[in-house]
């Protein structure tokens, strides 16, 4: 059996499927750090977004004989990531993205930095506000570079239901840091 | 900052904050490391269960055992009711086969001859 890690998810996935190790734990390094990363920009709580990549990827495993290539590998795992940070925020309360720390920003002047940082500090904090749903849709759009139409299928919602969550979302950020810019 | 320039600034904003970010080795070695052997048993496939249930093996399987206990009690329910009639019809039957109605007929005279059976 080829243990290549240049194997296509969906021939690793029929690997997975007849319980092959070896193509899960391929399939896991490639696709770990991406959802750990999505999982913490959702949840905003590093041990939350650990528990949650773990349990998606032991979804993955667990589902791999009962799954159909009907979507791509990767959006079929985002919308698992996507689900499980959801029901994780039904239960849990927000943890402020304070504890994220500071955000690297490239800018020269030093100055001009440190007021972006700020401004970039009160967005994530406006985000952490937001409704769960919002902020995956903000998370997925702006994060992840992602369509609307790939939003909706993640999601598992509308084209239109996406783009409400997005024009509420925006309302709700800029009612939030024109407060803040107000008492600023 | 006005109004005008906010959408701007959100937008770049948005952008910037909501990047993803290099995830931490540490993290994703904790993960994977979780990840690791003894495996939880896979879910079967829907389609996969009469070949599961045809294998002919004699190790125990809750599929095998949970198939022969709905087996066994299909069989158990067909035998004690049939298969036209359910079972809270059952008592029906008795009591029609018991009442003393049904006897008077079988033990009535001949109308000609005044014998009885």
């Amino acid at each position: 059996m080829d243990d290549s890690n240049d194997a296509s998810d969906l021939a690793l996935m029929a690997r997975v499927a007849q319980g092959d190790e070896t193509a899960f734990r391929i399939l896991s390094r490639r696709h770990v750090p991406a959802m750990l990363g999505l999982a913490r920009r959702i949840l905003g709580n590093a041990a939350d977004a650990e528990d949650v990549a773990q349990e998606a990827m032991l979804r993955v495993w667990t589902h791999a004989p009962r799954w159909q290539p009907l979507a791509a590998f990767r959006t079929w795992l985002t919308r698992i990531v996507v689900n499980l940070c959801l029901d994780r925020k039904r239960r849990a309360a927000w943890v402020d993205l304070d504890e994220v720390g500071e955000i690297a920003d490239p800018a020269p002047d030093a100055g001009e930095a440190v007021e972006q940082n700020e401004r970039d500090g009160m967005v994530q904090r406006a985000i952490g506000q937001l409704p769960a749903r919002q902020r995956t849709a903000i998370v997925l759009t702006y994060g992840d570079g992602m369509s609307n139409a790939e939003v909706a299928e993640v999601m598992g919602t509308t084209v239109s239901a996406v783009e409400t969550l997005l024009v509420r979302a925006k309302q709700n950020l800029r009612r939030v840091l024109g407060d803040t810019a107000e008492e600023a | 900052m006005t109004n005008n320039q906010r959408p701007d600034f959100l937008d770049a904003a948005l952008k910037r904050v909501a990047a993803p970010r290099e995830a931490d080795d540490a993290a994703i070695a904790r993960v994977l490391g979780r990840l690791r052997p003894p495996l939880p048993r896979q879910k079967v496939a829907f389609w996969r269960w009469p070949a599961v249930l045809l294998d002919w093996q004699f190790t125990p399987s809750w599929s095998r055992m949970a198939a022969l206990a709905c087996s066994a009690l299909l069989g158990f329910y067909i035998g004690i009711a049939g298969l036209d009639r359910s079972l809270d019809q059952l008592d029906q039957t008795t009591t029609v086969a018991s009442n003393a109605d049904g006897g008077f007929f079988v033990f009535d005279p001949e109308p000609l001859s005044g014998a009885r059976p």
